[in-house]
């Protein structure tokens, strides 16, 4: 039986609702494919939106594409990830990871079903023009229907969204060494499901990308 | 306060380190190596699988990505390093970039050629290696023993110093 089959048979039988409450308990939930990762947390004790949660209800605009997406409308499995164009350390990492996967969804002939969403928290500076300049160094394919840099509309948004209610912290900083501000961050990757639950949270600032590709599949199927 | 907020306002800097003090554990247990890496056909690389680390020889594993502008200085060092020992060290640079979309094999052949390659160059599009190396930011530079153990590594530019001490170090190993 699959997750959504099981899940209209749930729901049938009034089990949907009774089964919600009780993810920290049991190692399986009706809204996510993949099992409770091995932790030692319970997903509501996390400061991000953890396995089995729903992604925060936010919209945020696209610039590249001059939308704006629904985060609880994305009727396809997606990957997020959130970044500054500027960072020369972690953020390359991610973005290079999430590329990485991006483009397996291209060779491999599955790009509609699978939808990328690299969120900036720098939206002082990071602008369609820069953010069109990064892809293009990083060699990310954006003309590729499944893949739509978010950009928070200000710095105070930016502070909502993705602090807020992503839990990735982020703090200006003023390196001496350099003319410009930084960031220091925390880092995150979500693997969401169609239904905008999260299958995986990727707490690392150098993912693999064959660990989120494999977790792909499985929800994906 | 909530749960949430008590969490938030502990703030970053602890999830951090917890989650990069995981990446360097996974290194230390040396967990997944040795890994076959796929080569490419490039000036001084020819198409076939490497063992990485090589067996019965000191190796110098760079990890770089062509997005990378430290990447390039670093293979001046390497390029240094290369010429100072010749075979008795083994030496491959590889990129976790996955080719296709818009990066293709000849772009990643352009790139080593501008930059002066002339050793082995290997691909990791599942970032295998750059995970058991638990590389969390490039350029990432290793060195192993012929034992086939990590002697020393470093994120971020490396100098050619520094490089050749530490290749010293692993060819003193026993």
């Amino acid at each position: 039986m699959d997750r959504r089959e099981y899940l209209r048979t749930a729901a049938a039988v009034g089990l949907a609702g009774g089964t919600a409450g009780c993810a920290s308990v049991l190692d399986s939930n009706p809204n996510v494919a993949l099992g409770e990762p091995d932790r030692e947390f319970d997903s509501e004790d996390a400061p991000y939106p953890a396995w089995g949660q729903r992604i925060p209800d936010v919209a945020l605009p696209a610039p590249l594409d001059d939308r704006t997406v629904e985060l609880r409308a994305i009727d396809r499995p997606s990957v997020l990830t959130f970044f500054y164009s500027h960072c020369n350390t972690v953020c390359p990492v991610l973005l290079s990871t999430m590329r990485n996967v991006h483009t397996h969804t291209l060779n491999e002939g599955y790009a509609d079903e699978v939808a990328f969403f690299p969120t900036t928290f720098d939206p002082a500076r990071d602008d369609a023009d820069r953010l069109r300049t990064y892809a293009d160094e990083m060699n990310v394919a954006t003309d590729a229907d499944n893949w739509a840099f978010l950009r928070p509309a200000s710095e105070d948004r930016a502070t909502q969204v993705v602090q807020e209610q992503f839990g990735v912290m982020f703090e200006r900083t003023e390196p001496e060494d350099m003319d410009m501000y930084m960031f220091t961050h925390t880092a995150l990757t979500l693997l969401v499901n169609a239904d905008g639950y999260v299958e995986r949270a990727y707490r690392t600032d150098s993912p693999d990308a064959e660990r989120i590709l494999s977790d792909l599949e499985t929800v994906r199927s | 306060m909530n749960r949430r907020r008590v969490l938030l306002a502990l703030g970053g800097l602890g999830l951090t380190g917890a989650s990069a003090w995981a990446v360097r554990n996974d290194a230390a247990s040396g967990s997944g190596l040795p890994i076959e890496v796929t080569t490419m056909d490039a000036p001084g690389s020819e198409a076939g699988e490497r063992r990485v680390p090589a067996a019965d020889a000191v190796t110098v594993v760079d990890l770089f990505a062509t997005w990378c502008s430290p990447c390039k200085e670093q293979m001046d060092a390497l390029a240094t390093v290369r010429e100072s020992y010749g075979e008795e060290v083994a030496m491959i640079s590889v990129t976790n970039e996955r080719l296709g979309g818009s990066l293709s094999r000849e772009d990643l052949r352009e790139w080593w050629r501008e930059n002066d390659g002339a050793w082995a160059l290997g691909l990791d599009p599942d970032s295998e290696l750059m995970s058991a190396l638990g590389a969390s930011g490039l350029p990432y530079v290793a060195v192993f023993d012929a034992e086939g153990a990590v002697r020393w590594s470093d994120s971020g530019l490396t100098d050619a110093t520094d490089l050749r001490g530490a290749v010293d170090d692993a060819l003193a190993t026993p």
